[in-house]
């Protein structure tokens, strides 16, 4: 998502919150006998809100796979993610006292804190990267249809070569196709490990009647290159969300299971 | 040879319609890491619970003195209606003694309210201050005005100089004579040469224990050696340092012994009880005579052994000072009545209040429970209800 001027509301209300928030911690902290603590009833509801946005922040996941429902826009429910999702981690600091204590509150801590760096190298990584696919892959596809894709350009490339509309001799073109199994075949069904061709040499080894079949196997070369870098960027892109999403939804179960729990007890 | 072009019909035909369909290794190993962390986590929390170990729903380590309670957590937090428990006064007056504050309190706290559990391996008994400043701050009594300052925000705020020392405070009502100056000088004249007294030569705590008060000074352990009470050169044993109807029986007897004539023992006798009463005895005790020719009686020495009636204090946990930082006076002092408490500030220089100075909570040198209204312990527990 890319961050720009529509953000504002959602970034002034949330430093608001935040600064509201650190105003009624501090006067809570200096007149609390024993110290700040999840039990107590300001404490409490900092444990409440915090535990609040986080279902807020995991009902994007169900919005997504709604699409159709009119539950107000994706991108907004995009921009409250992103932003009120900030705020959970002062407040969950604020309802524990900025302490540890057990071992599932600690755990539940830790994955807060990973959890929301995460978002926040997601959020990074999602205003810069698209940027940067746009004007390094011209040629961008939908990511699932990578493979779909690099296997038609191999049939065409296949294709071009198998039936050669040049007027040459019969040994230069079958030293033509000999230099495409040798060098540009490889390339095209391993372009992640198997060396790039170099054009300007085998143009130069090449007759000329040659050079514009050579100019289109290049083409198709470089739109490979560009499935490339685009599904390399693309894992860039969404990688995060492996460590994001599974330890946001542990985060609520087990954030339930101490709701309930610190409840009984 | 045409060349290659992309157009938009040539680009739509490339797209599979059904792509949606297949799974592809990031929605996928997101799914299956998702189902995986949560497995993991429940399976974690079950087997604790499973095997009765219930730490893990802590809310943090309990102090070091239920850290025995730590697997059971039904041991405190009891039942109270519906699905919730209740760390109840009840489960803690089960174990604890927690006698009243004061009687004019216009509030009793709860007991977890100022003894906050689960906050790791301290003294429960050592508060916040805030659990005394809650009330300290502006103090409310039920019934007659306070006699105590009604607005304590803390040791260096509003906490008033201690009684013994405030202006216009009452004299020391010691009444044995003594000047600290003197002592405290070099070469004095020792039973085996000349010494130096140190402050721990008279006064020690009177146990290693925490706040134990030091001992009062006895004439026996401190005083014998240099002030002998001999009464006459003939005799090496002393008299006895008790009252002095002891001390007369005690010289008669001694001169009995001797087989003179009873005239004479009497002429020794007054000889010997003048100069006790008139010198040896009175260059340290007031004596007062009933009638003029009584014998005199000596007044009690009425040496206290707590200043800070309300306070407790340690030497033990103060003695990387020397003592005369603390008791300046000391090395000036000539009369008994000098007080030589430090006053406030010398407190406050180490007890400032700062993050790295020396703690400056009230339960430092408070006590919330008036302890002499303690009563025996009542518990009802086996070992086997909290050994687990």
């Amino acid at each position: 998502m890319h961050i720009d001027r529509t953000h504002r509301p959602w970034l002034v209300g949330t430093i608001l919150l935040f600064f509201a928030s650190v105003i009624v911690y501090i006067a809570y902290a200096l007149q609390i006998p024993g110290g700040p603590r999840g039990g107590t009833a300001v404490g409490l509801a900092f444990g409440v809100g915090g535990y609040a946005v986080m279902l807020f922040e995991g009902l994007l996941g169900v919005r997504k796979k709604v699409p159709v429902w009119r539950l107000g826009r994706a991108s907004t429910w995009m921009r409250g993610h992103l932003w009120l999702g900030l705020l959970t981690l002062p407040l969950i600091l604020f309802h524990a006292g900025f302490a540890f204590r057990g071992a599932l509150t600690a755990t539940l801590m830790v994955l807060l804190v990973i959890v929301v760096l995460s978002g926040i190298l997601g959020a990074i990584l999602q205003h810069y990267l698209p940027r940067v696919i746009t004007t390094r892959v011209p040629m961008e596809t939908i990511y699932e249809e990578i493979p779909h894709v690099r296997a038609q350009l191999r049939e065409e490339a296949e294709q071009l070569v198998g039936t050669l509309a040049v007027e040459a001799e019969h040994d230069d073109k079958v030293r033509f196709r000999e230099i495409y199994a040798s060098s540009i075949r490889p390339f095209l069904e391993a372009p992640e490990t198997a060396p790039s061709p170099l054009f300007p040499s085998l143009r130069r080894a090449t007759p000329e009647a040659f050079h514009p079949a050579l100019e289109d196997l290049e083409n198709i070369c470089e739109e490979e290159r560009q499935l490339s870098r685009q599904r390399h960027l693309y894992h860039w892109l969404h990688a995060w969300l492996l460590v994001h999403v599974p330890l946001s939804i542990v985060l609520l179960v087990l954030g339930g299971i101490h709701a309930v729990m610190a409840l009984r007890y | 040879m045409a060349g290659r072009t992309r157009t938009t019909k040539k680009l739509a035909q490339r797209i599979d319609l059904n792509y949606f369909k297949r799974a592809y290794p990031i929605p996928r190993w997101k799914r299956m890491l998702s189902i995986a962390a949560v497995g993991l986590g429940v399976a974690w929390l079950s087997w604790g619970a499973l095997t009765g170990r219930q730490s893990a729903f802590n809310a943090g380590p309990l102090a070091r003195a239920h850290v025995i309670l730590t697997n059971n957590c039904s041991f405190c937090h009891v039942p109270a209606g519906g699905f919730g428990t209740q760390v109840t006064e009840t489960a803690c007056l089960a174990c604890h003694n927690a006698p009243a504050h004061q009687a004019s309190q216009t509030f009793t706290p709860v007991c977890t309210s100022c003894h906050v559990e689960h906050q790791g391996a301290f003294r429960l008994a050592a508060t916040s201050e805030t659990s005394c400043t809650q009330c300290h701050s502006s103090l409310k009594t039920t019934g007659r005005k306070t006699q105590f300052a009604a607005s304590i925000s803390s040791f260096q705020s509003g906490h008033p100089e201690f009684a013994a020392v405030r202006t216009g405070h009452a004299p020391d009502p010691g009444t044995i004579k003594l000047s600290h100056q003197v002592h405290l000088k070099s070469d004095l004249k020792g039973p085996n040469g000349p010494v130096q007294l140190q402050c721990v030569d008279c006064h020690q705590p009177v146990s290693h224990a925490p706040n134990a008060p030091v001992a009062p000074v006895t004439y026996a352990q401190h005083c014998a050696s240099c002030h002998p009470l001999v009464f006459d050169s003939r005799f090496a044993e002393p008299v006895p340092h008790q009252d002095t109807r002891t001390v007369h029986d005690f010289v008669v007897r001694k001169y009995t012994g001797t087989g003179n004539s009873a005239t004479w023992v009497a002429q020794r006798v007054e000889e010997a009880e003048r100069l006790l009463w008139q010198k040896t005895c009175k260059e340290c005790h007031v004596l007062t005579y009933p009638a003029p020719d009584a014998r005199p009686e000596i007044l009690k020495s009425s040496i206290p052994i707590r200043w800070m009636t309300h306070a407790k204090f340690d030497h033990n946990a103060h003695q990387l000072v020397t003592c005369t930082e603390c008791h300046a006076q000391a090395k000036t002092s000539n009369y008994t009545a000098d007080v030589l408490l430090p006053g406030i500030t010398t407190c406050q220089r180490c007890h400032s209040g700062a993050t790295t100075a020396a703690d400056s909570r009230c339960s430092e040198c408070h006590d919330y429970h008036d302890w002499s209204k303690a009563k025996p312990a009542s518990s009802v527990h086996a070992i086997a209800d909290f050994a687990r």
